[in-house]
């Protein structure tokens, strides 16, 4: 156990110096005269007006489930590796059958389409595909080059309903107003 | 093999073999001051170095004006830091926003610990290595702050009350825990061709000869290409880094910081970006181990981590930043699966060539099986996306 | 300092170590139950597993304390965050005490039955105390990891490839939690057509809603669903949640 004392030591001088910054800091520098803009969150200089969405999208949990289950996998293999001279031939068809099974679950995983983030490419390419944009894509997809005009996917006019994502466009206040200065992103 | 014999009755550092005496614990501490001074020139040198190289590499001068060439610039910066006013937003967490640039600098100053610089010195009867710890988690410490440093980007994001932090940490988070799986395999061929968990046995074994007792060329190359691009993208370094994409995050998770906060978030990305390229070194390129002169170890060891970090500054210079979509197939799709792959072929090809055969043509396979399952999940998703254009 | 030098010492550091680890885990246990914010439950949660991870140290289980740290505090607290933050339970409005006239009686059958089971347990002194292993002890040469491994892959080499086929279900059943629906549903009446659909969808995730019921657990979804659009807005404000879910891409 005396090998974790220099690990411990490490951990206290860490904490200690940042923690020493802190106090550093507040001692060293100006004091805080706060007002609302100055407190108030970050927006690239634009007063926020209205909070973030309530979720994100659910590949995150997605990714972080997975990762649970990859985590281990991870840690049965320490034990193995560490053993691996000692066990030999045995050990590695336990370890290749054992891979074998989680390698399938993997494919499995990844044939429906569970990995698979953003538009796919050949979305993206397709000629003649509706609408610029719609609630369902970010990708605004524009014509290649060399598309004959008629293959051309039609322009957007702001607040006209062509289409689904649009009808549902056309219910948002702020976008079926004026096309003003935030009106487009990305 | 050395190695195996040495792995079975390995103790750690040999300097705690008498108990903890006065001696030890003054060795001890000044080892630790030690460790803790090259991390702080470490960061310091880094700032400068990559500010440089890329300015060089960009046709410019870069900083120039404090201290000798600029070299003293990021000092001058780091201390600026300390008299800027120190903001708590509004909307924060008081208590978490402070704490997650201590929970994001600790593990990676602890991480540090356990590399070996050099081999075992003998100072009044005391014989010690040179690294600050030699426990038995050995290289498991990197890992551990590999996970444990997540907590400071996501807790930063969501502790400033604001939306682009709590994006920009949703990213990074995901990103990170993508990349870690694919780390800890890789991390694991090595123990397999060591066989022992100790950083000091692991450069132990790649120690002699020119060269090919490194893991890099013992493990076939591919292990040490996906753990540069894994702690790469776990430090979100370019091109990575879509953490911080100021086109659509403004600064990425640690925005809402100013004055020291900021300052440690800084501190430790860059001593990340040491302690992982000394990692590197460590695991696949021998640490302090050259192709002659054995004996300038810490010597060796220094030269190759700047090589290293001259490869980062370099792929910052050059490569353009991938799309999220791009990133995650990366991680899941193509490095884990290599990693796991490579892991029993070289584990394999350590019994004999037959079996090394054997798993190379297994995973020919199962790479045929997985390209098609990719194919099949892509479509899967285009449909899914077709049809609810479609709808209405 | 020449008292840290006394033999007692590896005795001391062993108690000071179990005394720290415990005073860790309750501590984040009590935190867990206590706090508000649900966020600062979780990261008692890492408290509590650090102690633990403190008290495998002290039994000498380093390699069970790596992974207490690298899998509960790495991966599954992460998940546990992801969660919260992602689903919006750790706002104000959302943690409004729900069903407290019931839910307080229950807690305290249900940890009078725990407490009365953990007395009885420490009656049978040899059962709770861990005094009696399944298998001889493991001391002698090698470290930690070596007997574990030695353990895992020859005396319990059907647990570990069993392991495997869990892992298989794990996956499966978090691929089905947000699965997509392989036919799109029929299509609702037009105007309450954004309400139904859009306010948990990813613009650059189609057709993979959150599921709330199924991602957080009942009382988290309940406490979504008071605030989620779907359940009260109006139609504009449906739109609206759409923009700012398209930042979040």
């Amino acid at each position: 156990m005396d090998q974790f004392l220099p690990i411990l030591l490490m951990v206290v001088l860490a904490s200690a110096f940042a923690i020493g910054s802190f106090i550093a800091s507040k001692m060293l520098g100006p004091r805080s005269h706060l007002h609302a803009a100055k407190v108030g969150p970050y927006e690239s200089g634009i007063a926020p007006r209205r909070e973030l969405a309530a979720r994100f999208p659910v590949r995150f949990y997605l990714v972080a489930m997975i990762f649970v289950i990859f985590d281990i996998e991870v840690v049965f293999l320490y034990p193995f590796a560490v053993m691996f001279r000692q066990l030999s031939t045995f050990g590695l068809v336990e370890m290749a059958s054992f891979a074998a099974v989680v390698f399938i679950a993997f494919a499995y995983l990844v044939s429906e389409g569970a990995l698979d983030w953003g538009p796919g490419k050949r979305l993206g390419s397709r000629a003649g595909a509706p609408v610029t944009r719609s609630l369902n894509a970010t990708v605004r997809r524009v014509a290649r080059p060399g598309t004959p005009p008629s293959a051309r996917p039609p322009v957007l006019v702001e607040g006209a309903s062509t289409g689904s994502g649009a009808g549902a466009r056309g219910l948002d206040p702020v976008r079926a107003g004026a096309s003003g200065p935030h009106g487009e992103e990305g | 093999m050395l190695a195996a014999v040495a792995a079975a009755s390995y103790n750690g550092d040999p300097v705690f073999a008498k108990g903890i005496t006065l001696g030890v614990w003054i060795i001890e501490l000044v080892k630790l001051v030690a460790v803790f001074a090259i991390i702080m020139v470490g960061v310091l040198f880094m700032v400068m170095y990559e500010r440089k190289a890329v300015a060089y590499l960009g046709n410019r001068w870069g900083p120039n004006r404090a201290g000798p060439k600029g070299w003293l610039q990021s000092l001058a910066d780091g201390l600026k830091l300390f008299f800027k006013e120190a903001l708590v937003p509004e909307g924060a967490d008081r208590w978490v926003y402070r704490a997650a640039p201590v929970i994001a600098m600790v593990p990676v100053m602890v991480s540090f610990s356990v590399i070996p610089i050099g081999d075992t010195v003998t100072v009044a009867g005391y014989t010690t290595r040179l690294q600050l710890a030699d426990p038995p988690w050995g290289i498991l410490v990197m890992l551990m702050a590999s996970s444990i440093s997540v907590y400071g980007v996501m807790l930063a994001g969501w502790a400033s009350g604001s939306k682009y932090p709590l994006i920009g940490a949703v990213r990074a988070s995901a990103q990170m825990i993508s990349y870690e799986a694919a780390l800890g395999l890789t991390v694991a061929t090595v123990v397999v061709l060591t066989g022992s968990l100790h950083t000091s046995a692991i450069v132990a074994a790649q120690h002699g000869g020119v060269l090919y007792h490194w893991n890099v060329f013992r493990a076939y190359g591919l292990p040490a290409a996906i753990f540069f691009v894994a702690i790469t993208a776990e430090m979100t370094r370019p091109p990575f880094d879509l953490v911080e994409a100021e086109e659509e995050l403004a600064g990425g998770y640690n925005m809402e910081y100013s004055s020291i906060g900021f300052a440690l978030f800084y501190l430790a990305e860059y001593a990340a970006l040491v302690t992982n390229s000394a990692f590197f070194v460590t695991l696949f390129l021998g640490g302090p181990d050259g192709p002659y002169w054995h004996t300038i170890g810490p010597l060796w060891f220094v030269i190759k981590v700047l090589a290293v970090l001259y490869v980062y500054v370099w792929i910052r210079a050059t490569l353009p930043r991938l799309r999220y979509d791009q990133l995650m197939d990366l991680g899941w799709k193509k490095l884990i699966p290599a990693s796991l792959a490579m892991l029993l072929i070289v584990a394999a090809g350590h019994i004999s060539w037959r079996w090394g055969l054997a798993a190379l043509s297994g995973s020919l396979f199962a790479f045929i099986l997985l390209s098609r399952a990719i194919e099949v999940g892509r479509t899967q998703v285009e449909e899914g996306a077709q049809a609810e254009l479609e709808s209405p | 300092m020449s008292f840290l030098a006394a033999t007692g010492l590896a005795i001391g550091s062993a108690w000071a170590l179990y005394g720290v680890g415990t005073a860790l885990v309750l501590a984040g246990a009590l935190g867990v139950v206590l706090l508000r914010n649900p966020v600062h439950c979780a990261l008692s949660l890492v408290t509590t597993i650090f102690g633990i991870a403190l008290l495998f140290v002290d039994q000498h289980a380093y390699f069970l304390a790596a992974v207490q740290i690298i899998v509960y505090a790495g991966a599954i607290v992460i998940l546990f965050l992801f969660v919260i933050m992602l689903l919006g339970v750790d706002r104000k409005e959302a943690r409004a005490p729900e069903n407290v006239r019931l839910l307080v009686p229950m807690a305290l059958v249900v940890g009078a039955v725990a407490v009365a089971e953990l007395l009885a347990l420490a009656r049978l002194q040899y059962w709770a105390a861990g005094a009696k292993s399944t298998t001889q002890s493991l001391s002698g040469p090698g470290s930690d990891i070596q007997k574990l491994g030695q353990t895992i892959f020859t005396s319990y080499l059907l647990p570990f490839e069993m392991t495997a086929a869990l892992l298989v279900i794990a996956i499966v059943a978090a691929v089905a939690l947000v699965r997509r629906r392989s036919q799109p549903p029929p299509a609702p009446p037009r105007k309450s057509a954004g309400a139904l659909r859009h306010p948990a969808r990813a613009p650059e995730a189609p057709g993979a809603a959150v599921r709330p019921a199924a991602t957080a657990g009942a009382g988290r979804s309940a406490a979504a669903a008071t605030r989620s659009p779907a359940a009260a807005a109006s139609t504009p404000k449906t739109s609206n949640e759409t923009r700012e879910g398209r930042a979040v891409s």
